[in-house]
């Protein structure tokens, strides 16, 4: 029975467009409505190393005074979201002295060049946290750490180490 | 409706003003840790200040003992574990010698300057101790060599070959 009620396509059609014709004539006059949208910007940080470890072979004193870590130079990256005029300070600090059993090698033997805006070289300390970047306000920074060993005669033989922890922070 | 859009427009711009005040800050931290190898093996370094020594003819009775006109100097320099003995050691490869006549290399001696540097007597049979350390580290010294200026002596240019050797477990 269903074909009682069937219309033809084309008689359809302007129907269902005079019905909306019809409804715009009589719809209401626009209204005005408040709707508050909360947006919760917390502070944020995100520090990515481009390693977990450096390593720094045995090499001649008199030949390489210097040794550079291996794989090569730390890539940073210090993305954060803070106030505009916040400080944010990237820094590091040894877990130890470089530690092979009971032997110890100062922490303070390695040291390190940068690059990237915003880093700076600096040297390992095991007590006082030291400065690996510093910036103001929110963005992502990227730079590059190159770690070196101080390479002396007075090193006893071993293999040493210790943990460097790098501490992304602003107020 | 439009009004309803510029209302929540307006609305949004507030919230994020306000977020942005200091009303709303939050501290940041982020911490990330690197371990660091450092591999340190035995060493050793032997540096002597002149590959030879000549003695000028003297009058043995102006001069009964000839002495090698410069000191030589000696540099040790050796990485090794801390408790671990550093010697360094002199062997002659012969006697004097100058054809078939000869003067005992035992009569080369040498006096010595320097921390762990000591004094001896040179031989063909044994190894002599020139000094010996305990652990890492760079050590200096000088070893002044002697000879008997004997009227015993046939004429002749005596030669020897001295070999060092430094060792570090």
């Amino acid at each position: 029975m269903s074909a009682d009620f069937q219309v033809p396509s084309r008689v359809a059609i302007p129907l269902l467009v005079a019905a909306a014709l019809f409804a715009l004539a009589n719809s209401a006059p626009a209204q005005t409505r408040t709707a508050t949208l909360n947006v919760t910007i917390n502070g944020f940080a995100r520090l990515t190393l481009s390693s977990s470890g450096v390593s720094f072979p045995d090499s001649s004193p008199d030949l390489v005074p210097q040794v550079p870590g291996t794989p090569g130079p730390l890539a940073i990256t210090v993305k954060a979201r803070t106030t505009a005029t916040a400080n944010l300070r990237l820094s590091v600090l040894a877990s130890d002295d470089l530690r092979s059993g009971v032997r110890t090698i100062l922490a303070s033997n390695i040291t390190w060049t940068a690059s990237g805006l915003g880093f700076v070289a600096g040297t390992l300390n095991r007590t006082t946290a030291q400065s690996v970047g510093s910036w103001v306000g929110s963005g992502v920074r990227s730079g590059s750490q190159s770690l070196l060993f101080r390479n002396l005669w007075t090193h006893p033989t071993g293999t040493y180490t210790l943990t460097m922890t790098y501490t992304l922070s602003s107020p | 409706m439009r009004n309803t859009l510029v209302k929540v427009g307006l609305s949004t711009a507030a919230a994020v003003l306000l977020m942005s005040s200091s009303a709303y800050a939050q501290p940041a931290t982020a911490t990330a840790s690197l371990n660091v190898t450092v591999n340190i093996a035995a060493k050793a370094r032997l540096t002597l200040g002149a590959a030879s020594i000549t003695f000028a003819d003297q009058d043995p009775t102006a001069f009964p003992t000839l002495t090698a006109p410069t000191p030589l100097t000696v540099d040790v320099s050796a990485r090794t574990a801390p408790a671990a003995t550093v010697t360094l050691t002199v062997l002659a490869s012969q006697d004097l010698t100058s054809g078939s006549n000869t003067i005992p290399v035992s009569t080369l001696a040498w006096t010595a300057s320097g921390a762990g540097f000591a004094a001896g007597a040179s031989s063909t049979g044994t190894a002599q101790s020139v000094g010996s350390w305990a652990g890492s580290g760079l050590r200096s010294g000088t070893q002044t060599y002697s000879l008997p200026n004997s009227w015993t002596y046939a004429v002749g240019t005596y030669t020897t070959t001295l070999n060092y050797t430094l060792t570090a477990p």
